[in-house]
């Protein structure tokens, strides 16, 4: 049968005990020579320290914590052995030997037992031994060297820190379930944030914790994971949760993900939680497509408008190069009024705007003959590329047969809000000086284009006075659909 | 006798283009500028074999009630539906209205009148 120390049994047999300051062992105070043979028989590390010379004694599995300085620290001084760690050392070794015992869990120590520097833990009793006249003869350790334990905690320990970290930072909600009843565990900041800030949730069951879910099935659902191990996976799903500011329900919109947790063995032992509040982007993605499918409108009833455009052009061209050069002249216009209604900002132009464009296209700068006057007033999207053509065919028509056609001639371009409730759009378009003026023979596309009014506007009317003296042109419509976004 | 058709279009070109596309197909072509004007033409005329209705109209009601309106009162009036925006789907309109998207192809107009029974 192998004994428990071979190395140090046969160290303390050989050790020539007479020389040391211990004398022969024979000498030896009973309590040592009992300790001895209860060290020397035991499996757990163990030292004594003997004496005023503190001689030093240990068995195998202390020699293993000395490193390189074993086997010549065996029947050495408690000094020596520990010299680099004495500062730490001595006073617990003073104790011992005045009397007074300690015991630690976890001591650390930067030794350097094998030639290099290195960090050591241990947990360890001292005890001191004394005589039948309570005189303490020396002191009895034994110990564990734990620094494997403790680097395995410490590892742990980090990698237990760096999966918070990734849980903390991921942008859902994640929250750790402990058994059969849900118990949290942990819960992130995304996922404190989705049930309302500030809810003690911690060490507590859902039921209790978030009991509103309870009634809408979502305890069924961990259950049904926990007992099955299978995952829960749900998106787009609504849920109402007490997260007002004083715990008031909202209906939120989440995507939900339950994962089972397993022990070593494989046994579901938790829920994993991960949730992701997707009400804002749901909102979002239906606010692009109603914006999608509006663009798409327009851009429709804008195909249409050029389409009438192009259709009524043709229709009473007297010739292929007039019919060209109108229609390029007229899609001009209503991209020169696109842009402006681009740069007013959403959907809306200002009147003033469109009517200086108009004259940057058709008056002269050097002979000025427009005179305009009126509010500045809002126009809608619709309203605004119908009154730029407008404008645009009344130019056109006074630069070829009205006042414009003379050095004479003058326009006034005028606006206002009128009626008797204020609630009418009335512009006045009054050519003078030009020459006299008869009724044309036949309605060309550019009247025609006048008279087909304002879109999008209730109650709109072109009217075209003839008169001798020049043209008057009156345009009115509803004040409110004018100003409008369609 | 030529058919009588009921246009209802708040844009003014768009209505004016149309007019001029049925009347040279042969249509008698009436027009109005929303649904509140269109009514009153339908309750004063003796009866229209067809109407065409935009469906975003400024006024009372949008194309899809003056549909349901016209179609109570003359079950045998023919409903076309014009618009801009996508098919409202089947449910939505009353029983045999046709719907024709913008912009309007000739081709189109031709066959969403045959289908609605208006030409041949």
């Amino acid at each position: 049968m192998q004994l428990p120390n071979p190395d140090c049994g046969r160290l303390f047999r050989d050790h020539n005990w007479q020389k040391s300051q211990l004398g022969p062992v024979e000498t030896w105070a009973v309590e040592l020579r009992t300790l001895v043979n209860v060290m020397l028989g035991s499996l757990q590390p163990m030292l004594i320290v003997w004496g005023p010379s503190q001689t030093t004694l240990y068995n195998d599995g202390y020699a293993e914590m000395c490193g390189s300085r074993h086997p010549s620290a065996f029947g050495g001084s408690f000094k020596s052995l520990w010299h680099d760690i004495w500062d730490q050392v001595e006073p617990i070794i003073s104790a011992a030997f005045a009397g007074q015992g300690t015991a630690m869990d976890d001591i650390e120590f930067l030794m350097h037992r094998n030639g290099y520097p290195e960090e050591t833990h241990f947990a360890f009793s001292y005890t001191p031994v004394r005589d039948p006249w309570g005189t303490v003869l020396g002191m009895f350790c034994a110990c564990t060297e734990i620094t494997t334990q403790v680097a395995m905690r410490r590892a742990e320990k980090t990698q237990r820190d760096r999966m918070l970290q990734v849980f903390e930072l991921s942008p859902g909600g994640i929250a750790m379930l402990v058994g059969q009843n849900h118990v949290f565990e942990y819960a992130n900041e995304e996922y404190h944030s989705i049930i309302g800030v500030g809810r003690e949730i911690i060490g507590r069951t859902v039921r209790e914790a978030v009991s509103e879910v309870v009634r809408q099935g979502f305890i069924d659902r961990l259950d049904a994971v926990y007992n099955t191990g299978e995952p829960f996976v749900a998106k787009n799903l609504s849920i109402e949760l007490n997260r007002g500011a004083d715990g008031e329900k909202q209906t939120r919109i989440i995507d939900l993900v339950y994962q089972a947790m397993r022990d070593n063995g494989g046994c579901v032992n938790g829920v994993l939680v991960q949730a992701r509040d997707v009400t804002d982007l749901r909102a979002e993605e239906e606010r692009q497509e109603l914006l999608s499918h509006e663009l798409g409108h327009r851009l429709k009833n804008q195909l249409a408008m050029f389409q009438a455009i192009a259709s009524q052009t043709l229709r009473n061209a007297h010739d292929l190069p007039a019919a060209r050069k109108s229609l390029s002249d007229r899609i001009g216009v209503l991209s020169a009024a696109h842009d402006t209604i681009l740069e007013s900002g959403r959907g809306s132009s200002k009147v003033r705007r469109l009517v200086k464009q108009m004259i940057s296209l058709h008056d002269d700068p050097e002979n000025p003959r427009f005179s305009i006057c009126g509010p500045e007033l809002k126009v809608g999207s619709r309203p605004s590329l119908s009154l730029s053509l407008i404008l645009h065919e009344l130019a056109t028509n006074a630069l070829k047969y009205g006042a414009l056609s003379t050095s004479e001639g003058a326009v006034k371009v005028a606006w206002k809000v009128s009626g008797p409730n204020n609630d009418r759009f009335e512009m006045t378009w009054e050519e003078s000086n030009g020459p006299a003026v008869t009724l044309p023979r036949e309605r060309g596309s550019g009247t025609r284009l006048i008279a087909a009014g304002l879109n999008g506007t209730l109650d709109s009317k072109v009217e075209l006075d003839f008169a001798s003296t020049g043209l008057r042109c009156l345009i009115t419509s509803d004040l409110e659909t004018f100003q409008k976004e369609h | 006798m030529p058919k009588s058709l009921l246009l209802v279009e708040d844009d003014g070109l768009i209505r004016m283009d149309l007019a001029d596309a049925l009347s040279d197909m042969g249509f008698d072509v009436a027009e109005a500028a929303n649904a509140d004007e269109a009514l009153n033409i339908f309750r004063g005329s003796l009866e229209f074999d067809g109407i065409l209705t935009d469906i975003d109209m400024p006024g009372s009601m949008n194309g899809i009630a003056l549909a349901h309106q016209i179609a109570s009162q003359d079950a045998q009036c023919r409903i076309i539906i014009i618009s801009g925006r996508y098919h409202p789907g089947q449910g939505k309109l009353p029983d045999g209205a046709s719907f024709l998207g913008k912009p309007v192809s000739q081709q189109a107009l031709e066959a969403v009148l045959k289908e609605a029974g208006l030409s041949s």
